[in-house]
């Protein structure tokens, strides 16, 4: 979480307009659905990627940590999807062709469409899509308790580090009904903190005239019609490509 | 139980999101107005949605060796209600396909359903229901906890089938493996969480019988007498 919210903040495309990022993002993200997945989500994937690791420049290996674990899901799941249950002759299990195609097609789809997932979390910081939120209806109460959940997240985290390791150093982990107990101990003293933390805030806010709203300045970027061209341009053309290789294909 | 970005048919994924969508909308619709009649409510809320994400970001101890993490998602109804869960949920949910890459933004009606809407909803209604007839708290507690859980499984098992309908034995053939894959793995998660959920409340209710009032939490959590 703090690799990929560090990466956010840091590579290259981070000053860049949100809506440059978050347009061609979401749009190779409903390709990928789209289209079918076997000629798609591989390119879609070697897009995703290469935007990520060349413009965005985040290194690879953080690129491959994000993907990691969304993938071994993905794998687990896989041979699920691939078997298939009957009934007719009392109860057997069996491996089928459409179950494999089945199988395949849904984790090349699903990988393709995670790597769009991972370049908006890896370039696009959260306290960027307020705008974009605000601009689909979404009233601004909501979007500033979202905005404040963002904050809250990372304080929150750090105690329960610093609490996790404490209990671990005097054995709270070393047997599972341990475990359960140091678990709910933390997670019940973290909710505690966390309620003080809330009282403090509004105690802070009160005493500088709060009256519900959180006015907070935000980076001017001006959106280059350009380069959202170009984006937009090659998710077309990842687009074209891919519906071309059906053609071939088949 | 997260559906991974891009698992679901474009069409499932869209029909789950109107599913969601109203539910959502009601609940946001709530939350705003309680935040603009209370301001501190706010900041309440918030707290608990980072709470809720940094407790679905703890792993929790798993019997088989494997590691999966708790949904917070009968802490979260016990605390606030069903009704506030389902736009808490869905922020949380946001923030875990964000900041974690774990979920994701076309499955997010799809997971939104099963855990800020139907998971709430049940544990709600088998605390009141449980409490009604006199069950002792801690009892209560751990139903609502675990079979809000489990119903948060059986859901997406569903959901699964519907869009990966078995080729010899339909949805139903389907439901049944996918339930099959959950039972063993997310039963003990279940009740690993429904303990868990006791522990905390349990807590809670020795310490922050106060905080707990603010949040106008499901009244016999409090109302009991605080040892000292």
């Amino acid at each position: 979480m703090q690799a990929i919210d560090h990466h956010a903040w840091t590579n290259r495309w981070r000053s860049r307009h949100p809506a440059e990022k978050l347009l061609p993002a979401v749009s190779l993200l409903a390709l990928t659905l789209i289209l079918p997945p076997l000629n798609i989500g591989p390119l879609a994937l070697t897009g995703a990627t290469l935007a990520t690791v060349y413009g965005a420049q985040v290194p690879l290996r953080t690129v491959l940590k994000v993907l990691a674990a969304p993938t071994a899901f993905l794998l687990a799941g896989a041979p699920f999807l691939a078997v298939s249950l009957d009934f007719s002759h009392g109860f057997s299990l069996h491996f089928s062709a459409d179950g494999v195609r089945l199988a395949l097609e849904t984790t090349v789809r699903a990988l393709a469409a995670v790597s769009c997932l991972s370049f908006l979390a890896l370039t696009t910081p959260l306290a960027d899509w307020a705008p974009l939120l605000r601009r689909v209806g979404i009233p601004s109460g909501v979007i500033e308790l979202i905005l404040l959940v963002y904050r809250l997240i990372f304080v929150f985290a750090e105690r329960a580090l610093t609490g996790r390791q404490a209990q671990t150093a005097r054995l709270g982990y070393s047997r599972p009904d341990r475990s359960v107990r140091s678990l709910g101990l933390l997670a019940g003293s973290l909710f505690q903190r966390s309620l003080e933390q809330a009282r403090r805030l509004e105690i802070g806010l009160a005493a500088r005239g709060y009256r519900g709203e959180l006015r907070v300045l935000t980076l001017e970027q001006p959106l280059s019609w350009a380069r959202l061209t170009a984006a937009m341009a090659f998710v077309v053309l990842i687009g074209v490509m891919g519906g071309l290789l059906a053609q071939v294909w088949t | 139980m997260h559906i991974a970005e891009g698992f679901l048919p474009p069409l499932h994924a869209a029909a789950w999101t109107a599913v969601s969508l109203p539910f959502v909308m009601v609940s946001a619709r709530r939350v705003n107005r309680l935040m603009q009649d209370q301001p501190q409510f706010k900041l309440l809320l918030a707290a608990s949605g980072a709470f809720a994400f940094v407790l679905s970001a703890l792993k929790l101890p798993s019997v088989t060796g494997s590691c999966s993490h708790a949904t917070g998602t009968g802490l979260g109804a016990i605390l606030f209600g069903p009704s506030v869960m389902a736009l808490l949920g869905t922020i949380v949910l946001l923030f875990q396909a964000l900041l974690l890459a774990h979920g994701g933004l076309t499955t997010l009606g799809a997971n939104v359903f099963s855990m800020a809407i139907v998971g709430p909803w049940v544990a709600y209604g088998l605390l009141r229901g449980t409490q009604g007839l006199n069950a002792p708290l801690a009892v209560s507690v751990f139903l609502a906890a675990m079979l809000g859980d489990m119903a948060t499984y059986t859901v997406t098992a569903g959901q699964l089938a519907l869009a990966f309908p078995d080729p010899a034995s339909g949805v139903l053939g389907s439901f049944i493996k996918f339930m099959g894959v959950f039972a063993p793995t997310q039963l003990p998660l279940a009740v690993i969480e429904g303990l868990l959920t006791v522990v905390i409340v349990n807590l809670l209710r020795q310490y922050s019988s106060d905080e707990l009032r603010d949040l106008q939490a499901f009244p016999r959590l409090f109302t009991v007498e605080v040892r000292p």
